[in-house]
């Protein structure tokens, strides 16, 4: 089924769908948290994939294995969920690349990252990724997970990272996809965080007071900056008071 | 000479890669590029050539899978002449040396010593990383003699996030011998890579571009679409299905009792290690609004006309005109040149309308190597063609 109108994508928070009527294709989305703030779980919450849609995760904290828990947690169809593993490699050097999981030695490996992420993209435009459980929208709305750019940012330099991302954010925007991206803002200057933030449309902020999480979203036309309270329950991010 | 693994390409470049030569494989990020090093890493092996291999990004178990998933063989390290540097080496320098300065000294003075130890004749290595800490130039620098054997030949992978302007830059021009570029269309439907030869310092050949298909460890150059076109009856589904191996045409038959293409030939080969579409198109005018079509996307165009039979001239002419507008490479075949009445060439040229630019030549489309030598000939136009 071809799309007739640019694909929105929901976030799961009634709140901000309600008010925007989900993410427009091409938004590229950063996820600034501190940490032990949940950020992790929101972003898994973010990337989960809707009926229909696709979620690749490129992992650099995670082994693709707890990546794809972390997942079904959420409630997602693992079948639509691929994973980048920039971490067994480094341990099991001989392990092998599937359609769904492929794997990069380290976080370093750019090249291999930009590689596994233009054959995931292209299989799913194929309809081939999900083993005949291919949904038919095309084309087919991609949800892309860095978690995180905090360890990419400790492998390469920050310059060499940028221009990464800029590529990555371009292509998102070309494959109409939603890009999440996360960054510890606690763990790195104002001009790095200032230099990642050019290249995103849509900025979503975490803090921690006491022991309640708040985020709130930027870059929304519609929507206020206000902080909202969240805690995060069966992998969704719910509201408090 | 060294053979880059890839064989079209060796032939684009003349044989291989001359010994001593430095050679620069840019990769754009997310391009499926990565058999290019890979394959000349492997036959340089296969011609029992002594290799060190540079991987700052990785350790000797992990690439030496990752050959194996792409190749499909192994590299093994106990018959073959292959020395390494990888993460562990770089880990080991960063903490020896915390200033750039002598760290660069320290990667110069190990590289040296393992090039005389092992008496190296290829050096393949992942530039990227070294760009990164050590900056264009310094970088640069571990390529030069100073480290390694005047004999060796280098060859260099790198991942370019700054685009042309890194390969434009005359640094990167005065620094090797070979530079290609390998790149990615990045429409993901159709979704094609191509490479192009940038630059050689062995000859003054035209840069060319190719895409290229990765079949069974192979990068294999490919040739998307080329056109057969020309009046009816001049020969064209005999030329399609003379030049292919798989050829389809869908004939009627025609007023004058003999047949005529009505939709379209279509045929593939495999030639000079390229993979070769054809489409041959009806030769009836009114055909013609299929024409911009068929056209659409071809890479190359052959022409044929009947030269025993001036009254085509006028309908080859209307054909060239449309086909010239699409700015590729088009060769005009004299089909017939069998048969009685032959016209001479400079009379084709001048029924058709062409110069001395356009070639010409005389066949049997009935005879396979008159077939292949127009092929041959338009493929090598193909890949020298300025994009």
């Amino acid at each position: 089924m071809i799309r007739q109108q640019m694909y929105s994508y929901k976030t799961g928070i009634p709140q901000i769908d309600t008010a925007t009527g989900g993410f427009e294709a091409g938004t590229n989305l950063l996820l600034l948290a501190p940490s032990l703030s949940f950020a992790e779980q929101f972003a898994y919450a973010l990337t989960r994939p809707q009926a229909g849609e696709y979620a690749i995760m490129l992992s650099t904290n995670e082994r693709a294995s707890e990546v794809i828990d972390l997942v079904k947690s959420t409630g997602a169809d693992k079948h639509f969920v691929g994973v980048i593993d920039a971490i067994t490699k480094s341990s099991t050097p001989a392990v092998s690349d599937t359609e769904r999981f492929m794997f990069v030695t380290n976080p370093t490996d750019l090249t291999g990252i930009g590689i596994k992420f233009s054959h995931m993209i292209e299989t799913i435009f194929e309809g081939t990724f999900s083993g005949g459980q291919e949904t038919g929208l095309f084309p087919p709305p991609i949800r892309f997970c860095i978690n995180s750019v905090s360890t990419l940012l400790m492998y390469r330099k920050l310059e060499v990272l940028y221009q990464f991302l800029h590529v990555m954010t371009a292509k998102l925007k070309k494959v109409e996809g939603f890009g999440i991206y996360v960054l510890n803002n606690e763990a790195f200057d104002e001009r790095t965080v200032s230099l990642i933030k050019q290249l995103m449309t849509i900025v979503i902020e975490i803090k921690v007071e006491r022991t309640d999480n708040y985020f709130r979203v930027m870059g929304v036309p519609g929507v206020n900056a206000d902080w909202h309270k969240f805690t995060i329950s069966n992998g969704q991010v719910v509201l408090g008071l | 000479m060294i053979s880059t693994g890839m064989y079209g390409i060796d032939d684009m470049l003349g044989g291989g890669i001359p010994v001593g030569s430095r050679v620069l494989y840019s990769l754009d990020p997310g391009v499926d590029g990565q058999l290019f090093m890979i394959s000349t890493l492997y036959e340089a092996l296969e011609q029992k050539k002594s290799c060190l291999v540079v991987i700052p990004h990785t350790t000797v178990e992990a690439f030496l899978h990752d050959v194996e998933q792409l190749r499909g063989h192994k590299i093994r390290p106990s018959e073959h002449a292959i020395t390494f540097m990888d993460i562990a080496d770089r880990e080991r320098i960063q903490r020896q040396v915390s200033k750039t300065g002598s760290s660069l000294r320290e990667w110069q003075e190990r590289i040296k010593k393992l090039c005389t130890e092992n008496n190296v004749d290829v050096i393949v290595g992942y530039f990227d990383i070294i760009y990164e800490d050590f900056g264009l130039e310094k970088g640069l620098s571990l390529l030069s003699p100073a480290c390694f054997p005047t004999k060796a030949t280098i060859i260099v992978e790198h991942l370019n996030l700054d685009g042309d302007a890194f390969l434009d830059s005359p640094v990167i021009k005065k620094s090797f011998d070979l530079i290609l570029a390998v790149k990615s269309s990045f429409r993901p439907l159709p979704h094609f890579n191509y490479f192009t030869i940038l630059y050689t310092s062995w000859s003054t050949q035209l840069r060319r571009s190719v895409p290229f298909l990765v079949k069974n460890g192979h990068i294999v150059p490919y040739i998307p679409k080329i056109v057969v076109t020309g009046p009816p009856n001049a020969g064209k589904s005999r030329f399609v299905l003379n030049a292919t191996a798989l050829g389809v045409s869908v004939d009627r038959a025609g007023t004058d009792g003999t047949s005529t293409t009505v939709a379209m030939d279509f045929g593939w080969l495999h030639w000079q290690d390229f993979d070769i579409t054809l489409y041959g198109t009806p030769g009836q005018p009114r055909f013609d609004p299929m024409l911009p079509g068929i056209l659409k996307n071809a890479m190359g165009v052959v022409l044929i006309v009947d030269a025993t039979d001036p009254g085509q001239f006028p309908r080859a002419k209307q054909l060239y005109k449309t086909v010239a507008k699409m700015h590729v490479p088009v060769i005009v075949a004299a089909n017939k040149k069998d048969l009685p009445g032959v016209i001479g060439e400079d009379e084709i040229r001048k029924g058709i309308g062409i110069g001395k630019n356009i070639p010409v030549f005389l066949i049997s489309a009935q005879q396979k190597n008159d077939v292949r030598d127009v092929l041959e000939h338009l493929v090598d136009s193909i890949t020298r063609f300025i994009c």
